[in-house]
């Protein structure tokens, strides 16, 4: 075991959790701020993989094509969130947990089909962008560049996600309605249209980490449900609604995902999840999260 | 109103009556095609049920019972696969199987509220789910086990059927009587209003363990005894979409009653062969199904049923 190796699993594990961050926190966030579990958004997910590889086929000849698939993908995302958001999601706000499980669960079922029907069963992969092919070479070190871009945009997109929260007008909102709706309402601020531009939001966010996970894996059937978990581990790991821990979490996860491939391959896919229970052990509401008592 | 609970009484057993008939004839009239869908209707029931304990009794919702199913399935199918036990033994160790991972996920999750316990419960089925997919040495990884050896007298159709029935039956009876005890109505009481059953005295946590472990029994049964039927077990038992499956059925019928899992288990199956038949889209039109139950017709078809039928009968309850 050299130190290059290590650095090299460590990159490669960041980048991972990274990507794994962008699809959370969507999650998170819709989770949050809407008290509503979104099952769809693995397939919100797929379909902005599937968006940014056509959209990659189409605008082939174009120069900066990657980058404008991208886009693409984000939005294509973000407005397919807005639909399932008002047709399906806006009816059961105040229902039980179980009905709003159900129902985006019931989403991901036609999307699923909807999906086989256009993109059929087949898997898709895209090469890298001309700019980040190939290492980079770094005191000494040799590094893939595409790693090190999606753990650096990962990193950007936390910290425009702090400050947006934080800082600005709408973040505001969005705290506000976190802790008090009807409070909210009372105000004068149109909650309904706010719950549909977070809900926005978080499928914007995971469109864009499908996009930038294709060149690495692919495009195809069966990715929904992987993401979606992965997700729900992250969220377990990190605490409910809490941006800093999803950060925090999908970075522990990477990171034990490529040491686990590294030293004992055989059960790396379980290590998630273990990672998980031992958590849950000693702190049930997670790293950042707010302790929460049942009784 | 005495007289109305013992018509009712009365009625009921004569309900029952005429259904144990019609299950104990039916093999004598349909063919086995029919026989085979009727037992996967009831071992679908019974997991419903099962998960119903939780769902529509303690109002908790749980993600992962398909990881109990394939527990009690896979112990029971690879025992007999790899010839290492007689069928009973396998059998009961199924069950044990079942019960045991029930109580060590049940530790864990009954510390956490709501969302928490849904996907810690999905968490624990999805290890299962990566272990009996992966481990291709043992259990046979994407490709499960095939042709698993059951009883020999357990091979005609007919013998299948009265045997799958009458533990699953059994196990469904087991559920109504623990639903209708003291015990199951302090459930009832604790899905309404936790600080108000806490006040009278009912032990939050302890109530949910013990309908959590009699939960993930009754689903093990329910992988056993599909594995009897189908010769087989694979790596689809511990899905993500089993779990959903047995949730939507729960819904379909209507869960606040207690043949709400089980009308909606062979409604849906029923459903599902018929429509099958005619295009291959089936999740289409079940995400479509599953939507617009959940938006417009919550009480499932059992509640809608007996709201029906209760405004004819009692006009005006006194």
């Amino acid at each position: 075991m050299t130190l290059d190796t290590i650095i090299l699993q460590i990159v490669s594990g960041l980048s991972e959790g990274m990507v794994c961050f962008l699809c959370a926190t969507g999650l998170t966030l819709i989770l949050g701020s809407l008290k509503v579990l979104n099952i769809a958004h693995g397939s919100i997910y797929m379909v902005g993989a599937y968006l940014f590889f056509t959209c990659n086929r189409f605008l082939a000849n174009i120069p900066g094509h990657f980058y404008i698939s991208i886009f693409l993908a984000i939005i294509g995302a973000a407005i397919l969130g807005g639909i399932i958001e008002i047709l399906v999601v806006r009816p059961i706000y105040k229902l039980k947990d179980i009905y709003q499980y159900i129902t985006t669960f019931g989403v991901t079922f036609i999307m699923m089909d909807l999906m086989k029907i256009i993109w059929g069963g087949s898997y898709y992969t895209i090469n890298y962008p001309v700019f980040l092919q190939g290492p980079i070479h770094l005191s000494g070190f040799i590094l893939p560049k595409y790693n090190l871009a999606l753990i650096i945009l990962g990193f950007i997109v936390f910290i425009a996600m702090y400050l947006f929260i934080n800082k600005s007008h709408f973040g505001l909102v969005i705290r506000g309605i976190t802790a008090d709706r009807t409070m909210m309402s009372m105000l004068g601020t149109d909650v309904p249209w706010a719950y549909t531009l977070v809900f926005m939001m978080g499928c914007a966010l995971v469109g864009l980490g499908a996009a930038i996970i294709v060149p690495i894996t692919a495009a195809g059937p069966g990715m929904d449900v992987m993401v979606l978990i992965k997700g729900f581990i992250v969220i377990v790991i990190g605490g409910f609604g809490s941006l800093g821990g999803a950060l925090l979490a999908s970075i522990i996860i990477g990171l034990a995902n490529a040491f686990g491939i590294l030293f004992i391959p055989k059960v790396a896919a379980g290590f998630p999840f273990f990672v998980m229970v031992i958590l849950l052990i000693f702190r049930p509401w997670g790293l950042l999260g707010k302790p929460i008592k049942l009784d | 109103m005495s007289m109305i609970i013992e018509n009712k009484k009365v009625s009921s057993l004569w309900l029952i009556g005429i259904i144990v008939a019609i299950i104990f004839l039916l093999p004598f009239v349909v063919g086995d095609n029919w026989l085979s869908l009727m037992m996967e209707m009831i071992i679908l029931a019974l997991a419903a049920s099962a998960l119903n304990l939780l769902l529509g009794d303690c109002g908790i919702v749980s993600f992962g019972h398909a990881g109990f199913f394939a527990v009690g399935a896979y112990t029971f199918g690879l025992l007999l696969y790899y010839h290492i036990s007689p069928f009973w033994v396998a059998f009961i160790s199924g069950i044990l199987a079942a019960t045991l991972f029930a109580v060590i996920v049940g530790w864990f999750v009954i510390r956490l509220v709501e969302i928490y316990f849904a996907l810690l419960c999905l968490a624990f089925s999805q290890i299962i789910w990566v272990i009996v997919g992966t481990w291709y040495s043992v259990t046979g990884g994407d490709d499960g086990l095939n042709g698993i050896p059951v009883l020999s007298s357990l091979y005609p159709v007919k013998n299948c059927y009265y045997f799958v029935f009458t533990v699953a039956g059994l196990c469904l009876v087991l559920l109504y009587l623990i639903r209708e005890s003291p015990f199951g109505r302090s459930l009832h009481a604790l899905r309404d209003n936790r600080t108000r059953a806490q006040a009278i005295g009912v032990n939050i946590k302890k109530h949910i363990y013990i309908a959590f472990i009699i939960s993930g029994f009754c689903c093990g049964i329910a992988g056993i005894l599909l594995v009897v039927l189908l010769h087989g077990a694979f790596p689809g038992y511990a899905g993500f979409i089993k779990s959903g499956e047995f949730l939507f059925v729960c819904l379909l019928g209507g869960m606040y009653n207690f043949a709400g899992p089980i009308a909606g288990a062979f409604l849906y199956l029923f459903l599902h062969h018929i429509i099958t038949r005619y295009t291959e889209y089936w999740p289409l039109i079940l995400g479509f199904g599953i939507v617009l139950i959940a938006i417009f017709f919550r009480g499932g078809i059992v509640g809608f049923a007996i709201r029906k039928i209760s405004y004819f009968s009692i006009q005006k309850p006194e």
